[in-house]
């Protein structure tokens, strides 16, 4: 399961990061990495723009950031 | 007198600037750092025989530098010399925060840490206990309160103290495998003549398991590289193998959480409840809602641009007149008394002019920024502005670029990515801007009816933004390719504004675009006016002074005195210039008078309006002058018209936009291509609509 499969309120354990260099490193620097819990607060209309929060941190993805990041419940 | 130098270091939004601000007796210089426009501050501080010096460097996440401020930043770390790191971290996120501090911790540096924003942990009923963390970390703890003024007054203290103590048990053990790899590689590198200390040797190996390209390229030129270069890949090979993972950058990332999670878990007791911020987030970023909330939100920001701002405007533009009359009547007549009173203030004036505007939109973006709010909005509009190769953030400089283009530039700071800042900059120009209005406002009183005036003036502004768009997804497209850079972005708390902060930051805009639009606009109205009243034709004077002196009735005065005005505008040197550049104009229907608007308007774009008032030989006039009207519907044809308020919208914005961009984009490539495409492109977009039209009978 990845945060693009999530439902609003949903609340998971990070699994794993695809995401590319540099953008891994920055999502790691945000807290997104294994084992924190990630929540999802929020997204746009369409689901192009989520919004997660992850250690009380609250992050703003695109797309392709939300589904490079495998989940479990 | 002992001197201390320390930087201040810690991730954006943890109040890094407050607590600048808050403490006492501070003086504060703002610059540039070397060779980039990133702002630099600085503070000194005396305290007990020391002379404390702080730099605040720009916020960074992590040593994975990023954005063009965090490499600031991370050059400064690495490269510069000083005595203490002072480390802020937001203790409302205090994980996150101190995954960073243990990524500084592996430096081995004399090193505090400021744990800010405290009052915001206890009102939510949560504590954090500093002893315990300070020997969890091996370095001194301060808890502090920018906002409330709580414990800033001990960081000079602890400041000198740290310097004072030599010990420094600041050092994070790693899970054993890979210590034992850390071991090996430093070990090899300690081979190295160059490099001589133990700490430094650790440091770099760890960073060069994390590929680390800066720490790599300092490497690089060492003898000692190929074997170490040859150890590090086998170092990796064992560890990727040993942990189960791709890439030895998970490793450290996983470890760093791990560790940072287990210390918050150990010194920190914070009872969750739902915060203001989720309360408020659920109405602005609703799904439905949050747009049209936004779109209000900026709607009233224009208006107070626009309406409050254009109160003083009068008042400015009387009192600039009243002193260039004055200083006209005590400086003794002659040139320069022409070159300042006629030429430099005047252009000066118009720029201040336009400083309350600026000013209230500064403000209003700098509230928007310190609320938490802009990261809002740049969520709610990231979808559409993704669209033709933009970012959410993207709108606040366009936006900005409808009231002047100089702030908009400076406003497209905000956008981290280099490529997505410099494709916005590209685009502001065709935001058009208040100076392009009277322009505007005198070419469709004279060619359009009436009653569709506001509709035509509607569709430029709308055309133009299309067009900036079009263009934007055209440069992504051509050059550089592919979608744009990911958007990863914290969503900051909403908080409310410090004042003092607010005061701050639109005291150094305000210095700084003074000192810009001053020392720039000051100069170009000096060339303008030479290039305007040189040469001097003796011989026209005098014919014409004659004239003047048996003129019957003021009527006919006055028409000689333009037509003289014009006659030496003509032989002028900008006259000559416009005859010379004609041929290029002409397949727009241009005259030379119109060319050399055209060219002026590079100078400011209200000045096409008194230049072609001039050359049209009607003396002072405005935008509503009859007369002027009627002269231009004698001497322009519709479809030139049309020509010419194309060219206004899209060439190059006025010479103060210019340098700005210029002094915000260091590559000489860039500076010339933004130079000469708008032009090509203006020129373009001119000739077809002068040519359709011709084509459908205008």
């Amino acid at each position: 399961m990845r945060v693009s499969d999530m439902k609003i309120g949903d609340e998971a354990v990070i699994k794993k990061v695809t995401a590319e260099e540099p953008i891994r490193s920055r999502l790691y620097a945000m807290g997104i990495t294994r084992g924190n819990r990630i929540k999802l607060l929020d997204h746009t209309l369409k689901k192009q723009t989520w919004e997660v929060e992850i250690e009380g941190t609250r992050v703003a993805l695109r797309d392709e950031e939300a589904k490079s990041i495998e989940v479990e419940k | 007198m002992k001197k201390i130098k320390a930087v201040m270091v810690g991730q954006p939004n943890v109040g890094k600037s407050s607590i600048i601000n808050a403490i006492s007796n501070a003086r504060l210089h703002v610059g540039n750092f070397a060779g980039v426009t990133v702002e630099k501050k600085e503070v000194e501080i005396t305290k007990n025989e020391y002379e404390l010096d702080i730099v605040d460097l720009p916020g960074i996440y992590s040593l994975h530098a990023y954005t063009p401020e965090e490499h600031v930043t991370k050059k400064y770390l690495l490269q510069e010399e000083y005595d203490v790191i002072i480390n802020v971290v937001d203790a409302n996120v205090l994980q996150r925060n101190l995954i960073f501090t243990l990524q500084l911790l592996d430096m081995q540096k004399k090193m505090i840490l400021v744990v800010n924003m405290i009052d915001e942990v206890e009102e939510k009923g949560g504590s954090i206990d500093a002893q315990k963390l300070s020997e969890l970390l091996g370095i001194p703890v301060i808890l502090t309160s920018a906002k409330q003024k709580r414990g800033v007054e001990e960081i000079p203290d602890k400041l000198i103290e740290i310097y004072e103590s030599t010990r420094c048990d600041c050092k994070i053990y790693y899970n054993e495998k890979i210590e034992e790899e850390i071991e090996k590689l430093s070990t090899i590198l300690l081979k190295s003549p160059h490099i001589q200390d133990s700490k430094i040797a650790r440091f770099y190996t760890i960073r060069l398991l994390e590929k680390d390209e800066d720490v790599y390229k300092i490497i690089h030129d060492l003898p000692i590289f190929l074997e170490l270069h040859e150890a590090l890949g086998e170092s990796m090979k064992r560890l990727e193998l040993e942990f189960d993972i791709d890439d030895v950058r998970d490793l450290f990332a996983q470890e760093r959480n791990a560790l940072a999670k287990s210390i918050v878990m150990q010194v920190m007791q914070l009872p969750r409840k739902e915060s203001l911020t989720d309360k408020i987030d659920k109405i602005l970023i609703h799904p439905i809602f949050g747009l049209p909330i936004f779109l209000f939100f900026m709607w009233a920001l224009f208006q107070l641009t626009f309406e409050i701002g254009s109160i003083p405007m009068d008042y400015i533009d009387q009192t600039v007149s009243n002193f260039a009359d004055w200083l006209k009547g005590i400086l003794p007549p002659g040139d320069l008394n022409s070159v300042i009173t006629d030429g430099v203030i005047p252009a000066v004036g118009a720029i201040i002019m336009f400083l309350p505007n600026i000013l209230i939109l500064f403000l209003g973006i700098n509230l928007l920024e310190q609320t938490g709010y802009m990261s809002r909005a740049a969520f709610l509009l990231d979808g559409f502005l993704k669209k033709f190769g933009l970012q959410g953030k993207a709108f606040i400089p366009l936006v900005s670029g409808f009231g002047c283009t100089v702030p908009a530039y400076m406003a497209a700071r905000t956008l981290k990515n280099p490529k997505d800042r410099l494709i916005t900059m590209l685009i502001l120009g065709f935001m058009n801007c208040s100076a392009r209005l009277p322009v505007y406002v005198l070419f469709i009183a004279a060619f359009f009816p009436t009653h569709s005036a506001g509709n035509v003036l509607f569709a430029i502004y709308i055309l133009g933004a299309i067009l900036g768009l079009i263009v934007a997804k055209i440069l992504r497209i051509v050059l550089f390719k592919g979608e744009p850079e990911p958007f990863v972005m914290e969503m900051p708390p909403y908080r409310f504004p410090s004042l003092k902060a607010l005061a701050m930051e639109l005291w150094i805009k305000t210095k700084l675009f003074i000192k810009k639009a001053g020392t720039f606009i000051a100069g170009t109205a000096m060339i303008i006016w030479f290039l305007s009243s040189y040469p001097v034709d003796q011989k026209l004077i005098h014919i014409y002074e004659q004239k003047i002196e048996f003129a019957k009735s003021e009527q006919e005065k006055t028409k000689l005195q333009n037509e003289l005005a014009a006659k030496s505008l003509e032989n002028s040197y900008l006259g000559q210039f416009g005859k010379a550049i004609e041929p290029i104009f002409a397949p727009l229907g241009f005259d030379w008078r119109m060319s050399v608007a055209t060219i002026s308007g590079l100078a400011a774009k209200e000045v096409v309006v008194s230049t072609l008032a001039t050359l049209y030989a009607v003396g002072e006039a405005d935008e509503n002058n009859s007369t002027f009207i009627q002269k231009l519907r004698e001497n322009i044809d519709f479809k030139a018209a049309i020509a010419l308020i194309i060219i206004i919208m899209i060439y190059s914005p006025c010479v103060a936009a210019m340098s700005t961009f210029y002094a915000e984009v260091p590559q000489w490539a860039w500076r010339t291509f933004y130079t000469i495409y708008p032009n090509v492109l203006a020129w373009i977009m001119a000739f077809l609509a002068y040519n359709i039209l011709s084509v459908a009978g205008f």
